[in-house]
Parts: structure tokens; sequence; C-alpha cells
């Protein structure tokens, strides 16, 4: 009795009583769902007939086949490569000029999250898809400016970047931890510098940043997957056109399982991308070290 | 420091990863709120049952789950007339979906693969797809719960299955056709469309409206390019009948030579180019027929499914303008019409059902009370019960007549002997790469005839 008891107590069962609820989530919500995904991609399955026969490698095949997926994948390459970039900058930007002591900073933080708050919602994207409609208020300046009018959704070339913008409307969450990451850096290090004669800008690139690098590693990482991940700007503002410009991959995923009943097909082309995902992720690690700075190293 | 650090980094994304977790809870409560609710009603009546001892089988208390696609209009005729068939059955609870025509297959499909497809559902001319989940109405007809008495043998043959069976009523029967604004034809110095007029007519009033009036001379046919556009192109020629897109069995190809795709693509691909007709970005602005371009007053005509004219013929009287409706464009002023009458939608029993009976009886009031059709206004089509078409002509407005003169002169028009209106599994795939086509021959990746053999190539893979 005092043993069970005792057992009962031991920091492991109580940390596996409180986390069941989310290992039992995870399980069933993730776990499971990932696991059949990878059974259904070697199949033909579709909802609506809900039969599944395996179809061995033809899934992964017919992918090199498939203009759109070729394309899907570019365009997703374009929309990570370049938002992921400036929403970082931007958010370290604004994070630095918020680290100014002064008493409305706080409300400028708060201020500046609110569109993460809001971030993926599809209200958000409706308004972004009347901003730059063809009568939309981007559109009445640039007429009103004198300018032409631009025609940002039926214009392959552009149609993404209104999409990237939106994602980098969203740099809230990267900007709160770019803060708290510079809170951490010594006032002492700076101190030095100034007596040193540093201007301004070489203790940016000599002590914030290298100070910072491990909280970048952090954010360029995060962002990475998420920028791979985006769907609902695509799906709800341009529906992947034209031409397919805008097919992001997780809207062409998405396409194929509920709009074509190719469930089996989607499921392959998951797991594709999460293999992409995975090598530029590790990618990005291996990289880290030549650019983040460590102290202990250091 | 770095300890410090990464434990608030780790409480960072704890947090986001709590505020992401909130938010997919409370989407899934509400998801599951109606079946939530269902339960309880059941449970708690339960016990009120067994207190009355023998309950009448009428008396059971059910809930009836339905769903249907359409514009804001629909929605609102469809509640009042649910709210109607409630007051006068008592024991019968809705819950009802409403949802726009894509949303409303997204949300069908997931249905499907959970087993859960509404009690009461409406299908088109896709059905094919959802066979294994329609339960057929045989048995009610011919025990009495569902009357055809006065729905005439043509229009029950509008839903039956190839071997006979009644998978549905007909919520009415429509057609095609094109709405458009006789004054801005005017204004433009444009020709009136007319019963013979031709791709060629059409497409030189769009280009003329567009130059003259600085607005898109045709909106944009949406996803119904394909179905209205280019596959009436198909069988607009040859002889009568001799040409369609799919054909009769649904088996393959209707067509053998995929040039007959060529012109209407270029077409297509000339207007956009133009201005007259709408590139994919303006496209995607209209959601659905109450903000096509036709009714903001950016476009002089738009296709419609007749059922539809109404709806939007009031909106834009309200603007102080008067919308007519001509018929499709023809190839050859003298060739076919490629125009059929057709069921616009059905209301079908699930196989998931719990009250299938109850379920028919609902979907037999909906099509035969006049009650009831009186509140729809025939908004899903002409009503395919004689007797509330009559009561209904009684009081048709200017429109309504409009609408049911043009059915009445298209069902005259010659027809072939046997046409297949339905879709294919898949054809939804087949229709997003036609538009991207229309789009890569705008920019010059690809010319019209690669265009229509892609195009046929892809409609031909469904059957493979």
């Amino acid at each position: 009795m005092e043993k069970l008891r005792a057992k009962l107590n031991s920091d492991a069962v109580v940390g596996h009583v409180f986390a069941a609820p989310f290992i039992f989530g995870f399980v069933c919500f993730s776990l499971i769902p990932i696991c059949m995904s990878l059974g259904y991609s070697f199949t033909d399955y579709s909802l609506g007939s809900k039969q599944a026969v395996f179809v061995g490698v033809k899934n992964f095949l017919n992918l090199f086949k498939d203009e759109v997926f070729s394309k899907s994948i570019l365009k997703t390459l374009q929309y990570v490569l370049i938002s992921v970039p400036i929403k970082l900058s931007f958010a370290l930007l604004v994070a630095y000029i918020l680290t100014r002591k002064s008493r409305m900073v706080t409300l400028y933080r708060s201020l500046y999250y609110v569109p993460s708050l809001v971030g993926g919602s599809v209200a958000v994207a409706l308004v972004w898809k009347q901003l730059f409609a063809r009568k939309g208020l981007f559109n009445s300046i640039l007429v009103n400016m004198g300018l032409e009018k631009i025609n940002w959704f039926g214009d392959e070339h552009l149609a993404i970047y209104p999409l990237i913008l939106m994602a980098v409307w969203q740099f809230g969450s990267s900007m709160i931890i770019f803060a708290a990451g510079l809170k951490e850096i010594p006032r002492t290090y700076y101190e030095a510098a100034q007596i040193d004669g540093a201007n301004g800008f070489q203790s940016f690139f000599r002590i914030t940043l290298p100070c910072l690098s491990p909280i970048i590693l952090y954010n360029l990482v995060m962002q990475t997957i998420a920028a791979f991940m985006t769907f609902t700007q695509a799906f709800i503002i341009t529906g992947g056109g034209p031409n397919n410009a805008t097919m992001l991959y997780a809207l062409n995923v998405y396409n194929q399982a509920f709009k074509y009943n190719n469930m089996g097909y989607a499921c392959a082309m998951s797991w594709v991308m999460l293999i992409v995902m995975s090598l530029i992720t590790l990618l990005i690690f291996r990289s880290s070290k030549f650019w983040v700075f460590n102290e202990a190293e250091g | 420091m770095k300890r410090r650090l990464l434990s608030s980094l780790m409480v960072l994304t704890m947090l986001t990863a709590s505020v992401v977790g909130c938010g997919n809870a409370a989407a899934d409560s509400t998801d599951s709120a109606p079946q939530q609710e269902a339960t309880k009603e059941e449970k708690a009546e339960a016990p009120a049952d067994s207190a009355t001892e023998a309950p009448a089988e009428s008396e059971e208390e059910i809930t009836l789950r339905m769903a249907w696609w359409g514009s804001q209009d629909r929605h609102d005729k469809t509640i009042a007339a649910i709210e109607l068939y409630e007051s006068l059955h008592p024991n019968i609870t809705f819950e009802y979906e409403f949802y726009s025509f894509d949303d409303y297959f997204t949300k069908l499909k997931t249905l499907v693969a959970s087993d859960e497809v509404w009690d009461v559902f409406q299908l088109g001319g896709n059905f094919p797809m959802y066979l294994d989940k329609i339960y057929p109405l045989d048995e009610y007809i011919e025990s009495g719960v569902v009357d055809v008495s006065n729905i005439s043998e043509a229009n029950l043959k509008t839903t039956r299955d190839k071997d006979g069976t009644q998978l549905g009523l007909t919520n009415g029967i429509n057609t095609y056709g094109i709405a458009y604004d006789p004054a801005m034809f005017e204004e433009a110095g444009a020709e009136l469309p007319n019963e013979n007029w031709t791709w060629d007519d059409y497409q030189k009033a769009a280009d003329l409206i567009t130059e003259k009036l600085g607005i898109f001379g045709s909106s944009t046919f949406l996803s119904s390019d394909f179905i209205a556009g280019c596959s009436a192109y198909v069988s607009q020629q040859g002889a009568l009948g001799e040409n369609s897109f799919f054909n009769i069995d649904l088996t393959g190809m209707g067509f053998t030579d995929y040039q007959l795709l060529t012109p209407f693509i270029q077409m297509r691909a000339d207007m956009i180019k133009k201005g007259s007709y709408p590139d994919a970005g303006a496209s995607a602005e209209v959601t659905n027929i109450e903000n096509d371009f036709l009714v903001t007053g950016e476009a002089a005509m738009t296709w419609v499914a007749v059922n539809q004219f109404p709806t939007i013929y009031n909106v834009c009287e309200e603007q102080g303008r008067t919308l007519a409706l001509a018929p499709i464009p023809k190839v050859t002023a003298d060739g076919n019409s490629g125009m059929v009458i057709q069921s616009s939608q059905m209301l079908c029993v699930s196989q998931d059902s719990a009250h299938k009976e109850a379920a028919a009886a609902f979907i037999s009031w909906f099509e035969n009370d006049i009650d009831c059709n009186m509140i729809l206004q025939a908004e899903r089509g002409i009503p395919s019960n004689e007797l509330v078409r009559e009561a209904l002509a009684k009081e048709a407005t200017t429109a309504q007549q409009i609408m049911y003169d043009y059915v009445d002169y298209v069902s005259k028009l010659p027809t072939p002997s046997e046409y297949n209106v339905l879709s294919p599994d898949g054809q939804d795939q087949v229709q997003d790469n036609y538009l991207n086509y229309i789009q890569q021959v705008v920019s010059g990746e690809i010319t019209a005839d690669e265009a229509a053999q892609k195009t046929y190539s892809d409609a031909e893979a469904l059957f493979k």
C-alpha cells in the first residue's frame, strides 16, 4: 500500500497523469491520422467511394507528371523565400525600436501583436481581398494619385505579392520573441561599445545580431514551417488563380482531397511536403553553425 | 542567461500553442454543437415518451437534418418553408444548414466519408457520384408517403437512375440562358440578342460594349462556363444529338474530335485579352449570382440557370434597371441550340438517415404543397407539380413570367431523343484545369488548340 502510494506520488506518474489529456489528443487527432495518411498514400482512397485499393507508389509517380503539382511547389518556394526574410527583418526592426525605454512601449507592442492574433483568420483574408480588389482601397488611392489601376489578382506575376504582404503584416509573434531576446542582451556590452566609439549601426551588427542569432534561428525555423503550411490566404483570396500563380501547396492538397476526391493522392502529396520541409529545416540547422553565435564557445 | 532565454521561449511557444488550441477547440465545439443538442433532446424526450405510455407513431419527436446550397434569397425562402412545416408538424424539428455551391459539396464529401449525410439533402446533375448515399423513394411512393400523382412522368424521369429507381423528387425544372441589360446594349449601339444569335454575335456585342461603356461585355460564367459554354458548344455542332461532351451512359466522351473545343477556348481568351470578359482575378470576386457583375452594373450580360433570373431581376429592378433573358448563343444561326430542359436539383433522402420515412414525407410536402411553394416562389426552378405550377402562374411576377415563357420556348426547341446532363466523378478537376488552360492561352503560354487538346485528354482520363 505504502509502496503503491509512493509510486503514485512519483514525479513520473504525476507528470504522465497531467500530460494524459494532451497525449490522448495527440495520439487520437494527430498520430493516428498521420499514420493512416501514410497508409492511404499508397491507395486510391477517395472520400466519396470510401474504397481504398492498394496502388503501390503510383500516386508518387503521378506527382511528377502533374503540372499543377510542380507549379505549386515553385510558387510555394517563392512565397516562403520572399515572405519569411521580409517578415523576420520587419519583426526585428520593430522589436529593436520598441526596446527603447518609454511608457508607451507596452501599448505599442500589444498593438503590433494584434494582426498576429487575428492572423490566419478568414475575416482578415476577406478584408485583404477587398483591399486589393479591382475597385478596392489600394486601387482607389492609385487612381486618385493619377496612376494606373493595378489588377492585383488578375496578373499572374503580381497575384502572389498581396498574399506575401499579408504574411509579413502578421509579424507580431516573431516580434515578441525578438523583443524578449533583445532584453536578454546585457546593457554592458553596448556601454563598452559606446566607450570604444562604436556607432549605432556597428553596435547593432556587432552586438545585437550575434547575441540574438539563436533567437533568429528559432524564428526562422518556425516561420519557414508556418509559411510552407499557408492555406487560408490562397483559399479565400485567390482560390489559387490566376493560372495557378497562387496555388500554394496546402491549397493544392486540399483541392485534391476534398474537391477532386483524390484523398490517396492528397495524402501522398502531404508526405512529400513533410519530406521537403524536413530537408529544409535540416538545412537551416546545419547552416546554423556558420552564423549562430554561441556564447559558451565564443 | 541562456536558460532564462530558453524557458521564456518555451513559455511563448506554449502560449501560442494554447491560443491555437483554444481556437481549434472553439471551432470544434460549434461544429459538434447541433449534434450534442440533438442527443440531448432525444434523451429528454425518452422519459416523456414512456410517461404517455403508448405514444402514437406520428407523435414521436423527430429531428431532421437538412442542407442545401444557393443564394441568400433561397436561404430565406427555404427557412420560411421549413418553419411552416414545423408549425404543421410540432413533433418534427429541423436542423438546417446552407452553403454556397462549392462549400456544400466539400461538406457533403466529409459527411459521406463519416456516414453522417443529412437526412434531407439537395443534389444536382453530379448525383452519380453520391449514388451510394441516396435512399430511393420507390417504396414510399408505393406506400403513399410520397405523392407523385400530380407530377408528370417526364418530370419524374429527370431524377431517376438508369435502371428506373426514383432517387429523389426534382425541385423544379430549368434550363440555361443569358440574362442581359437591354439598356446597356442600346447605349453601346450593340445588336440585341435574338433567338438565333451566334457566339460571334455574342463576342461582337460584348467587345463593343466594353469599348463603348468601359465595362465587361459579358460577366463571368464562373465554373458554369465549362457546362453551359464549353459543353453546350460541343453539342451545338454536327447533326442533332451527334455530339455531346460526355456520352449518354456517362462512360466516356460524347465526341471524338477535340478541335470542336478550340474556337470556344480561342473566343474566351480573346475576350479576356480585350477586357470584355473577366479575367481570373475579377472572376474570383464573384461568389454568387447576387454579386454578379451584371447585378453590380459592371457587365451587360451574364449566364444564368433560369431559376436564378427572378432573383437578379428583382435586385436590378430596385436599381431602376430592367433585365431580359436570351437563349445561349449558337455556333450557327440555323444549328442546334444545345439547350435542354432538365431538373435543376432534387431533394433526396440519405442512406444514413434514422428517420427516412419522415424525411420522405417532408420532401413530398416540399414539392407538392401549394402553401409551401407560394413561399418558395419557384426559386429552385419551375415546380414539377402541375397544381403548384398553376397556382404560382396565377400570381406570377414579371420576372417569373419571363422565366415561364422562356422555359416554354426552350421546351419546344428540337432536342435529341436521349441526352445526358449529368457530370461524372472528377469533373471539378477537368473544369479547374480548363479554366487554367484558358488563362495560359491568354498569357501566350499555349495555343487554343493545345488547350482544347489538353481539356479533351483530361476529361478522357476520368474514364480510365
